[in-house]
C-alpha cells in the first residue's frame, strides 16, 4: 500500500515536472532582446550601432546620422535633465525649445521637447522623474540635409480623427508653417504599430495610434528615412520600462516563509520539550512509589 | 436478508416527513430563524435599493445555510435522543439507505425554508426573487448543503460538544456552494446575460455531485455503534 | 531499576526511541536541499526585469502549494487506510499530513499576498484561485479543531478519516479551479494563462532551473520529512497518553 502511493506521489510529480518542462519549451519564443540594467529596461535596436554603456542605451544609424540613447540623470526637474543631456551629448547650447509638452502614459507624466540646436541637429527628448533620478530618451538627428523630429501625444476622446486633427496640427507647430494641407497617404505597417503616412510640401509626417497615445513623427527636407526612425524611437520609448525595486517585498515573504516552517519545526521541539518533562515526572513518581 | 434500498430510505424518509407533520419543530424552528435573519440583516445594512440588490443573495444564501444548520443539528439530535441511530444501526439496513432517507427528509424540510423565504424577501426587499432559474439554484445548493450537513450532522451528533461543532465542521466545507450559488443567484437577479451566472451554477452542480458521491461512500464510518 | 527503564517501550523512554538512519539522512538531506533551493532562487536565477525581485518568491510560493498537496494527499490515503484497516498508524499520518500541509498552505497564501501587493497593488483580491485557497486553509483549521473537539478515539479517528478525505475536494477545487472559471487574474505557470491574469512572467530557462529543484523537494521531502518527525512524536504522545490513563485508573 505504502509502495501504491509512493507511485502515484512520483507519478505525479512526473507529470507536472514534464508539463512545466513543455511548457518552458513552448514559452521560450524569440522576444526582442533586450537592455538591461538596474536603472531602466529599452529594446536593443536591430540593425543600429550598439554603443550603450553601462548605464546608458545608445544606438545610432550612420545613413540617417541619428543617435537614440536612453539613459537617468541626477537633476531633479526633467527640462534641466533634457538639456543637461543634450548638452552633453552634442556639446551644444539648447535654444528654447520648439516644441514642448507633457502626456500622461501609463508609467507617469513624460515631458514631451524638441530642441532645433546650431548645426542642421535636431533633438527630440521625453524625461520623466523616475525614483529619484530622472530618465531621458532622446532622439538626435544631425542629418545637414533634413530635419526629423519625434514626439508623443496623449488624446483624451480616444477617436482616430482627434488623433490625426492633433498629429496635423503637432506637425504644423513644429514646421512652424500655417495650417497645412496635408494629404494622407497609405498607412504603413511597422513593428511598433500600423502606422498613419501625412504628406505635404517638403515634409513627411507619420503617426501611430497606440491606446490613448499618439505618436507623431515629422521629417522635413530631403526625405528619406522616416519610418525607419520613427519605428525605432517608437519601440524604444514603447518598451521603455523600469524594474520595479522590491527588494523589500521579498525579504518580508522569505521571512515570513521561515517564521511559518520556524514555528512548525518549533512546535515539534516544543511539544518534544513537553513530553520529556511529563516523562521525567512520571519516572520520579515511580521511582518513589517504589 | 438487506431490506431493499429503496423501500429502507422510503421508510425513513416517511418517518420523518410524519413526525415533522405531527411536531413541526424543524422547519418552523428554520423558518422562524430566517425571517428574524432577513429582518435583522435588512435592519443592520439599512439598504437602499441599489444596495438591496447587491446584498439580497448573499443575505438570502447566509440565512439558508445558518437555518440549515439549526435544521441538521435537530433532526439528527432528535433521533440520537429518542434512540433510533441505535437502532437502524441494528436493523439488517445499508448505511448508504439510511444517509438518503435522511438527507431527503433535510433536503425537503430546508427547501421549504428557501421557497418560503423566496415570496417573504420578495415582499421585504422589493425584488422579484420568484425566477424558475433562482429556485433552480435553491433546489441544487440546498442538496449540496444537505449531502453534507447530513452526513457532518451524524459525526458530531456523537460527540460530547454536538451543536457547537456542526458550524465549525460545516462551514468551511459549504462556503463553495454558498460562493457558487449566491453568484448565480446574483447573476440572475441583477439580469446578466446567461454565460455570466451559468458558470457558478455548473460550478455548483459539479460540486453537489462530487461531495454527494463521497457522501454515499463515506457515511457507513460515521454511523458506527 | 535500570532493568525496567530499558524494558520501557522506546516511546516512553525520556530520550525516545532512536531516530532510524533513513531519517537522519531525510532530515540532512532536506535541509541542505532547501538551503540549495533558496541558492538557486534567490542567487542563480536572474532577476525578472519585469517584477523585480518579488518575482523569487514565486520558487517558494508555488512549490509551497504542491508541498501541502503531497502532505493533503497522505491525508487522504491515511484516513482511506484507517477506514480500511483501522490501524492507528494511518491516522497519526493524516493528522501529521494536516498540520504540516497547513503549515504549507499558509506560506503559500501569505507569500502570494506579499507578492500581489507591489504586481497586482493589493493584498488581497476576492478571485476565485485565492478565495478558494484560503477556504482550503480554513477547511484543515476546522479539521485541527473539530479534531480536538471529538473525545472518544475510536470515533476520533474513523470521524477524522471521513473529514479529511472530504477536505481534500477543497485543494482539488483551488487546484483547477482557473481551468473551471477563467476569469480569474491569477497567473498560470502550467498551461497558457487566462486572458486576464495579471503579472505572469515567462518559464525561461533560467525560471525553470530554479523552479524544478524547488517543486521537487516541496513535493516530496519537505513534507515527506516533516511529517516522519511529527508522526513519531504522536507516537510518544499517545504512549504517554495511555500511561497517564493507566496511572490515574490505578
Amino acid at each position: 500500500m505504502l509502495m501504491k502511493t509512493a507511485i502515484t506521489v512520483l507519478a505525479l510529480a512526473f507529470a507536472l515536472l514534464t508539463n512545466v518542462v513543455t511548457l518552458a519549451q513552448d514559452g521560450e519564443e524569440p522576444r526582442a532582446p533586450y537592455f538591461q540594467s538596474r536603472a531602466f529596461n529599452v529594446p536593443i535596436l536591430a540593425g543600429w550601432d550598439d554603443q550603450s554603456g553601462e548605464s546608458f542605451a545608445q544606438f545610432h544609424l550612420a545613413e540617417a546620422q541619428a543617435t537614440i540613447r536612453t539613459t537617468t540623470r541626477a537633476e531633479r526637474d526633467p527640462i534641466a535633465a533634457a538639456e543637461a543631456e543634450l548638452a552633453m551629448l552634442t556639446s551644444l547650447r539648447a535654444p528654447p525649445p520648439s516644441y514642448s509638452g507633457k502626456v500622461n502614459l501609463a508609467d507617469g507624466t513624460w515631458h514631451v521637447l524638441v530642441y532645433d540646436l546650431e548645426e542642421e541637429t535636431t533633438a527630440s527628448v521625453m524625461a520623466r522623474v523616475a525614483a529619484d533620478r530622472v530618465a531621458v530618451i532622446s532622439f538626435i538627428e544631425r542629418d545637414p540635409a533634413a530635419r526629423t523630429a519625434v514626439l508623443t501625444l496623449a488624446r483624451s476622446d480616444g477617436s482616430h480623427e482627434v488623433a490625426s486633427r492633433e498629429m496635423i496640427f503637432a506637425a504644423d507647430t513644429l514646421a512652424a508653417t500655417a495650417p497645412s494641407d496635408l494629404l494622407q497617404e497609405e498607412s504603413v505597417t511597422l513593428p511598433s504599430g500600423e502606422w498613419a503616412v501625412y504628406a505635404g510640401e517638403g515634409m513627411t509626417v507619420m503617426g501611430l495610434v497606440f491606446g490613448n497615445d499618439s505618436y507623431v513623427a515629422l521629417q522635413q527636407g530631403e526625405q528619406g528615412d522616416l519610418a525607419a526612425l520613427a519605428d525605432a524611437y517608437n519601440r524604444t520609448l514603447l518598451g521603455f520600462f523600469i524594474t520595479p525595486d522590491n527588494r523589500h517585498y521579498l525579504a518580508l515573504a522569505l521571512a515570513v516563509v521561515f517564521v511559518i516552517l520556524g514555528a512548525l519545526v518549533g512546535s515539534l521541539f516544543w511539544r518534544e520539550r513537553g513530553l520529556r518533562k511529563d516523562l521525567t515526572v512520571l519516572e520520579e513518581l515511580a521511582r518513589a512509589e517504589e | 436478508m438487506k431490506t431493499p434500498f429503496v423501500k429502507c430510505v422510503a421508510a425513513i424518509l416517511s418517518k420523518d416527513l410524519r413526525a415533522e407533520i405531527r411536531a413541526r419543530e424543524l422547519v418552523s424552528v428554520m423558518a422562524l430563524f430566517s425571517l428574524l435573519s432577513v429582518l435583522v440583516f435588512s435592519f443592520a445594512l439599512e439598504l437602499d435599493r441599489g444596495a438591496r440588490e447587491e446584498a439580497v443573495s448573499g443575505v438570502l444564501w447566509v440565512t439558508l445555510i445558518f437555518a440549515s444548520l439549526l435544521g441538521f443539528n435537530r433532526s439528527m439530535a432528535q433521533e440520537r435522543e429518542q434512540g433510533n441511530l441505535d437502532s437502524m444501526l441494528l436493523a439488517p439496513v445499508s448505511r448508504a439507505a439510511i444517509y438518503v432517507g435522511k438527507l431527503l427528509g433535510n433536503f425537503i424540510f430546508t427547501l421549504i425554508v428557501g421557497l418560503v423565504m423566496l415570496p417573504l424577501m420578495t415582499v421585504l426587499y422589493g425584488l422579484d426573487l420568484l425566477d424558475g432559474w433562482v429556485i433552480l439554484t435553491m433546489v441544487v445548493g440546498i442538496f449540496g448543503f444537505a449531502s453534507i450537513g447530513t452526513l457532518l450532522a451524524t459525526m458530531t451528533v456523537q460527540t460530547r460538544a454536538r451543536e457547537a461543532l456542526l458550524p465549525i465542521a460545516m462551514l468551511p466545507i459549504v462556503l463553495p456552494f454558498l460562493l457558487t450559488a449566491a453568484r448565480a443567484t446574483k447573476g440572475i437577479l441583477s439580469g446578466a446575460p446567461a454565460a455570466e451566472w451559468q458558470g457558478p451554477l455548473g460550478m455548483l452542480g459539479a460540486i453537489c455531485v462530487i461531495y454527494l458521491a463521497l457522501c454515499l461512500l463515506l457515511y457507513e464510518y460515521v454511523l458506527e455503534e | 531499576m535500570a532493568d525496567k527503564a530499558k524494558s520501557l517501550p522506546g516511546e516512553l523512554r525520556i530520550e525516545g526511541p532512536p531516530q532510524p538512519r533513513a531519517l537522519r539522512l531525510l532530515t540532512v538531506v532536506t535541509v541542505l536541499g532547501f538551503a540549495a533551493t533558496l541558492v538557486l532562487g534567490l542567487g542563480l536565477a536572474g532577476v525578472d526585469i519585469q517584477q523585480g525581485e518579488i518575482q523569487r518568491i514565486f520558487y517558494i510560493h508555488m512549490p509551497s502549494f504542491f508541498g501541502a498537496f503531497t502532505a493533503f494527499g497522505l491525508t487522504v490515503a491515511g484516513g482511506l487506510l484507517y477506514l480500511a484497516r483501522k490501524s492507528e498508524k494511518w491516522d497519526r499520518i493524516a493528522l501529521a499530513g494536516v498540520e504540516v500541509g497547513l503549515a504549507f498552505s499558509l506560506i503559500n497564501l501569505l507569500t502570494g499576498a506579499i507578492w500581489a501587493r507591489p504586481i497586482w497593488n493589493t493584498w488581497w483580491t476576492w478571485d476565485p484561485r485565492l478565495t478558494s485557497a484560503a477556504i482550503m486553509c480554513l477547511t484543515y483549521a476546522a479539521y485541527l479543531m473539530l479534531r480536538a473537539g471529538i473525545e472518544d478515539a475510536g470515533r476520533r479517528r474513523a470521524f477524522m478519516s471521513v473529514y479529511g478525505i472530504l477536505a481534500f475536494v477543497t485543494v482539488l477545487i483551488t487546484l483547477f479551479i482557473i481551468r473551471i472559471v477563467p476569469e480569474t487574474i491569477h497567473p498560470m505557470i502550467v498551461g497558457a494563462s487566462p486572458q486576464k491574469a495579471q503579472g505572469s512572467f515567462e518559464a525561461t530557462s533560467g525560471v525553470v532551473i530554479a523552479l524544478i529543484p524547488s517543486l521537487l523537494l516541496w513535493l516530496t521531502l519537505m513534507p515527506i520529512t516533516i511529517i516522519w518527525h511529527r508522526v513519531r512524536l504522536e507516537e510518544r504522545m499517545e504512549a504517554l497518553h495511555r500511561l497517564k490513563m493507566q496511572a490515574l485508573s490505578e
